[in-house]
């Protein structure tokens, strides 16, 4: 029987996040068949870094309204995109954050013992087969538009289909 | 086609849905029809999926712009 194992990132932290990225391209260059879910705070790790005065244009309805109610949309969704700025190489960290000092300290142990960055594993990690899945709630209520991503085949699903994926597999990791 | 019940989950997204279906299915006896109406993207995968784990069967699946109706014998 093939080996299979999910794992569920809701943090937006970077410990937390190399940690689930660490494990996920592990286990799948062992032979496992990974599969990764984002949900609250997970997709600020596969975000493009962008400026800090730049806005997207107003979402266009024949390619993001598919997953996106845009009539129920607020400007809050607007705030949230601009104070949520994201981008693998710009968490914060869950501990010992220091005004912003932290991440860059932690970024420069982890660098000079050759441990590898956050994008670059996440490149790694879509190379070795990892199926990347978003939950519906995060296009929606967070305004995330998939072609801001880093990767390129992310899919939106819903509960029913995690509920498919952890009882098949063997290993189920919520992070 | 003629339903014994009907459930509107229109504005409800997941997994509201689901657990409106759950209930109503509880409340009725076997071999009944309903209908469940719904208008959020995952809604359809959502409820075929249900119908699958617990073996109901699909009757009607229609499709009008956003909204999703699906007639299911309990």
């Amino acid at each position: 029987m093939n080996k299979k194992g999910t794992i569920m990132l809701i943090s937006g932290e970077y410990d937390r996040v190399i940690t689930a990225f660490l494990i996920a391209t592990g286990f799948s260059a062992l032979g496992v068949e990974m599969k990764m879910w984002f949900n609250i705070w997970g997709h600020n790790c596969l975000k493009k870094r962008r400026g800090l005065f730049s806005r997207r244009r107003r979402p266009d309805p024949a390619r993001e309204g598919t997953y996106r109610n845009l009539s129920t949309d607020s400007f809050l969704q607007s705030v949230v995109e601009i104070f949520n700025r994201g981008g693998a190489d710009h968490l914060p960290l869950s501990h010992l954050n220091l005004m912003g000092i932290g991440p860059v300290i932690f970024r420069k142990l982890l660098r000079r013992k050759n441990v590898p960055g956050l994008e670059e594993l996440i490149k790694n990690a879509d190379e070795l087969g990892v199926k990347f899945i978003i939950c519906q709630m995060c296009i929606d209520a967070l305004g995330v538009s998939l072609d801001e991503l880093i990767v390129p085949n992310v899919e939106v699903k819903g509960v029913s289909a995690y509920m498919k994926d952890t009882m098949e597999a063997q290993v189920n990791l919520f992070i | 086609m003629e339903v014994d019940e009907e459930v509107d989950v229109k504005g409800k997204v997941c997994p509201m849905p689901l657990i409106a279906l759950n209930k109503q299915v509880g409340k009725m006896e076997k071999n009944r029809l309903l209908r469940i109406i719904g208008d959020d993207p995952l809604f359809e995968e959502a409820v075929l999926d249900f119908c699958k784990e617990k073996q109901h069967e699909v009757l009607e699946n229609k499709r009008d712009g956003r909204k999703v109706s699906i007639v299911l014998r309990t």
